[in-house]
């Protein structure tokens, strides 16, 4: 556990962005599981934290949900990106691109700006 | 945008549905099953699988309250719930939330119908433009008798060319001119007569056709008039066509120029404003008493102070004590706002109101918050079941603030609703004057309730919110004796039934003094007889002469006189209870004069016909007034006995001469004194000197009959247009009326008064029955302990009748002295009673004694009559 992350403040909603573009509808469960999977298990995410999450995009209009069927057969709740949901990701995406380059760039280790 | 759709979904979240529970609920079910899959698929056992899903989850249902958190608003969901928790709370013991919002309901009604009072009459803006700017000008004497302010003609000229404070300066006085419009029978109206700048000191702007000015004003410009909204309504039928007509007033053609908007009521009861038509050349020389009717206002500058103004007035005033020794030596000009002139005079009442209406509601909320303490004890396992089950301090603080909160808003409505009520009550029953400010409950009174509300509510809620604040969780859980009831609880309740005690002295010394006071106003002999006199006003044109108007109101003495039901008729210049503010001063013949202090001032009085009949004051000595006496031109006169008390306490004052500017008059006889000649009936009796009618043109008429007055109203219009087909008679009432009238006041402050401090004593004597009855069966267990081990029925009494009656002791003490620091203040308002009145203590002392050892008595009884067997056994 010692050398996991936690997830940062905010930056939820923008993982669960991208996973949704990249997955296309996608249940709760499988979103937790992906974004997981993708920081190759180094960030600790408790999976219930991805509710409160979703349910915000949703009341943004972000995403939508609708229930349907899992390919392993059972009932489950799907998300899906709406064009909003599109803008948005752009446009984070967009902003965290530039704050990780700026971060970068200072704490680069030979980042002397000569 | 996208945060504002969240909190509006947010906001419709509070009204969360069943169905979205579910949803929830699936949803947490099927991301378990589809992990619980995953993990057997990784070779888990299954209650393994099942384990690490949960714990990956973070727990079913903190995930649940998180979602829920995040779909509503926690705050207002949290205080939706606590709201709903604590109608219920109330739902539920209905006795309890009765008697709270009765009596709050009491304590904030009382508190608003006062209020909205002070409201009109203190706070108000009045409806003028910039109306702190607006002056009210007195000039009265340095010592002696004044005349109510009033200011002389030639006076106000030296005003008008000497002041630099004043953008505008006017004088008025009133009339009664009668008007003729057109195929109308001629009316008497309530008139006034003004000088050019009138309109501008007001600020008023007319709602049709335009006001007078200076030049309307002038000697011989020619005759306008202004109408009243109402007066306009009435004779004109709202015509516009009115403003421009020729009417008939005081027998001269003239014009009307414009017509007020009702909002202008400037004096009140205004029908109709006429330019005064005053020249400083006819006035120059006399300066003397007699013309001391005027009064007087002024706009100030923009930049000049009241102050200022003050000074520039007095400046003027020794000016003219240099200028004219003989007349104006001892006369100064004052000024007052326009605010303290019309409403100074209500203020002491109101004030006295506004006290007694706040003692009375820290009386309900001091009874409501025992109510409160008692009903926390008997809460406190379910408040410490709460605290164990999780809540927080500020969770349980908010629940109580909550309850006490919604029981003053119940409590506020039900006020409320009392206080539009009795404003109305009050309202509608009040004669002119009073309701010169039109009280009502508007939106600073509804916002003054309301705030009362929250302050009331906070008050007596955070004494048992306080108290629970630390409450011990294992004892209470454990225990069924809540602790509240300990001592410190018993002491507190105790402070509280002081206090009210106390403040319930002191509206009860109120109302007892007040009580006796309109007891001696109303009761006292008046010095005449009201009942069965009709009294009405006739004034001919100013410009009759003296031997026209004799023969007229001569003839129409004799007509009335012979009419039938008709005891006696007499007239006179100003009847009881009406403020004439014609006064004197004169020399007595034989003693020594001194420089501008005449030797005696009184009220002048002109009668005619068989007054002293008709209004039932006795000769005490000399003879009466005859038709001739009129003629003279130097006529004898009556003083009444105040005058010859003061003036000739060891002589007999026949024959004695009274010398003035305007003569010598022989003192011919004594009358007994009358009430109600300086104004209010209430004012001390002042030397009055009653002349023969010299031929002025305006008369009261004083009928007295043996048959009801009001039948007569119409034969005597019928006998005046017989004699003058163009002349109206105005003011026709009762002397009756009258009287009531001029005691409504008094009787309306009484009124009040003596309610509060009925409620006060009852909910006062609810509030010790309340405490003492409460620790009776707090106590069971005790007193039935005590018995068996020895203490007799009397001891078990005694216990809770000392502890009501150390605190009902204390509360009278403190009562007492606060009514000695306060009482002083009903002084202005009180009629031949002193505040400082020891018999009234006392008996307010045993009012309040008496019923407060019943309210002890009653539950100290029941406590002496329990069985200690039951007692324990009720363990």
């Amino acid at each position: 556990m010692g050398d996991k992350m936690e997830v940062w403040q905010g930056t939820l909603a923008l993982m669960v962005l991208r996973t949704l573009e990249t997955l296309g509808p996608q249940h709760g469960y499988g979103i937790a599981r992906r974004i997981e999977q993708t920081s190759g298990n180094t960030l600790t995410l408790n999976y219930g934290t991805i509710y409160p999450a979703l349910l915000k995009l949703v009341q943004e209009g972000s995403i939508v949900a609708e229930w349907g069927v899992s390919e392993n057969n059972r009932k489950a709740k799907f998300y899906k990106l709406t064009r909003t949901g599109r803008k948005q990701l752009e446009k984070e995406t967009k902003t965290w691109e530039q704050a990780t380059e700026i971060l970068g760039r200072f704490l680069s280790p030979k980042g002397d700006p000569a | 945008m996208k945060s504002l759709r969240a909190w509006a979904i947010r906001l419709a979240g509070l009204f969360r549905t069943a169905r979205q529970e579910q949803e929830l609920a699936a949803e947490m079910e099927s991301h378990l099953h589809l992990h619980i899959e995953d993990n057997l698929r990784c070779g888990m056992t299954p209650e393994q699988a099942r384990r690490d899903a949960i714990l990956k989850l973070g727990g079913v249902e903190q995930t649940k309250q998180a979602y829920r958190e995040r779909g509503t608003i926690p705050l207002i969901e949290n205080l939706l719930r606590d709201l709903r928790y604590a109608l219920r709370q109330l739902a539920k013991s209905p006795g309890f939330t009765i008697t709270v919002t009765l009596t709050l309901a009491l304590g904030i009604g009382a508190n608003t119908a006062i209020f909205s009072a002070v409201q009109a009459t203190l706070l108000r803006t009045l409806p003028y433009p910039h109306a702190d700017r607006i002056i009210s000008i007195q000039d009265s004497r340095l010592q002696g008798q004044s005349t109510g302010g009033l200011v002389s003609v030639p006076r106000f000229f030296d005003l008008q060319s000497q002041n630099n404070s004043f953008a505008a300066l006017a004088l008025f006085y009133f009339e009664n001119p009668t008007l003729i419009a057109g195929s109308r029978l001629p009316e008497s109206l309530n008139g006034v007569s003004a000088s050019g700048q009138f309109w501008r000191v007001f600020g008023a702007q007319p709602l049709l056709g335009r006001t007078f000015s200076d030049r309307d004003d002038r000697k011989n410009s020619p005759e306008v008039a202004v109408l009243s909204y109402g007066a306009w309504q009435r004779i004109f039928g709202g015509n516009p066509d009115a403003i421009g007509r020729q009417v008939t007033i005081e027998r001269k053609a003239t014009t009307i120029i414009g017509v007020m908007p009702s909002g202008f009521d400037y004096p009140h009861g205004t029908d109709i404003w006429q330019p005064s038509h005053f020249d400083p050349a006819d006035w120059g020389k006399y300066r003397g008493d007699g013309t001391r009717s005027m009064n007087v206002f002024a706009r100030l500058k923009p930049n000049v102070s009241l102050q200022a103004a003050q000074n520039n007035l007095r400046v003027i005033s020794s000016r003219l004590q240099q200028d004219y020794p003989a007349t104006d030596a001892s006369w100064q000009f004052s000024s007052q706002s326009l605010r303290d002139y019309l409403s100074g005079r209500f203020r002491p009442a109101l004030l006295v109101l506004l006290i007694a209406s706040g003692a009375l509601l820290l009386i309900a909320c001091l009874n409501v918050a025992n109510l409160l303490l008692s009903r926390a004890a008997t809460r406190q396992r379910e408040i410490a079941l709460r605290r164990t089950l999780g809540a927080t301090t500020r969770r349980i603080l908010s629940q109580f603030f909550i309850e006490s909160l919604l029981l003053t808003f119940f409590g506020g409505g039900v006020g409320l609703l009392t206080a539009m009520g009795l404003v109305h009550a009050i309202e509608s029953n009040l004669p002119g004057g009073l309701n010169t400010f039109r009280a009502g409950v508007d939106r600073p009174v509804i916002l003054f309730a309301l705030a009362l509300c929250i302050l009331t509510g906070i008050v007596f809620g955070i004494v048992p919110a306080w108290h629970c604040r630390t409450i011990d969780l294992n004892t209470s859980l454990k225990q069924g004796e809540p602790r509240i009831a300990g001592r410190s609880g018993r002491r507190l309740r105790g402070a509280f039934l002081s206090i009210q005690t106390g403040l319930s002295l002191v509206l009860l010394v109120g109302a007892l003094l007040l009580v006796q006071s309109l007891w001696k106003l109303t009761r006292s002999p008046l010095g005449f007889q009201p009942e069965h006199v009709l009294t009405f006003q006739i004034a001919l044109p100013r410009t009759a002469d003296a031997n026209a108007s004799r023969n007229f109101y001569s003839e129409l003495q004799r007509r009335i006189e012979s009419l039938p039901g008709v005891t006696s008729v007499g007239q006179i210049s100003a009847l009881p209870t009406h403020d004439w503010h014609a006064r004197s001063n004169y020399d007595i013949d034989g003693r020594p004069r001194t420089a501008n202090h005449d030797t005696a001032a009184a009220e002048d009085r002109y009668i005619s016909g068989d007054i002293l009949r008709a209004i039932h004051i006795p000769l005490l000595a000399g003879r009466e007034l005859t038709p001739r006496d009129e003629e003279l031109k130097s006529p004898p006169v009556l003083i009444n006995r105040q005058f010859a008390h003061e003036y000739f306490p060891n002589e007999n004052p026949i024959g004695k001469r009274l010398i003035n500017e305007t003569g010598q008059f022989e003192i011919v006889g004594v009358i007994g004194n009358v009430r109600g000649t300086a104004g209010s009936i209430a004012n001390a009796i002042s030397p009055e000197v009653y002349f023969p009618e010299q031929g002025s043109p305006r008369r009261l008429f004083v009928v007295r009959t043996h048959i009801p007055p009001e039948q007569i109203v119409s034969a005597i219009r019928g006998q005046v247009h017989q004699i003058d087909p163009q002349q109206a008679i105005g003011k026709v009432r009762t002397l009756d009326d009258m009287l009531n009238a001029s005691v409504i006041q008094p009787r309306l402050n009484t009124g009040l008064v003596v309610a509060f401090a009925c409620i006060a004593l009852l909910l006062a004597c609810v509030g010790i029955y309340g405490v003492v009855a409460y620790s009776v069966a707090q106590r069971t267990r005790e007193i039935g302990l005590r018995m068996a081990v020895g203490a007799s029925r009397g001891q078990v009494a005694w216990l809770f009748i000392r502890q009501s009656v150390i605190s009902t002791c204390f509360g009278m003490a403190g009562g007492l002295l606060a009514t000695f620091l306060t009482i002083h203040l009903l002084r202005s308002l009180l009629y031949g009673v002193e505040p400082y009145d020891l018999p009234t203590i006392l008996a307010a002392l045993l009012v309040l004694f008496l019923p407060s050892v019943l309210a002890t008595l009653i539950p100290a009884r029941r406590a002496a009559s329990i069985d200690p067997m039951q007692a324990l056994r009720a363990e």
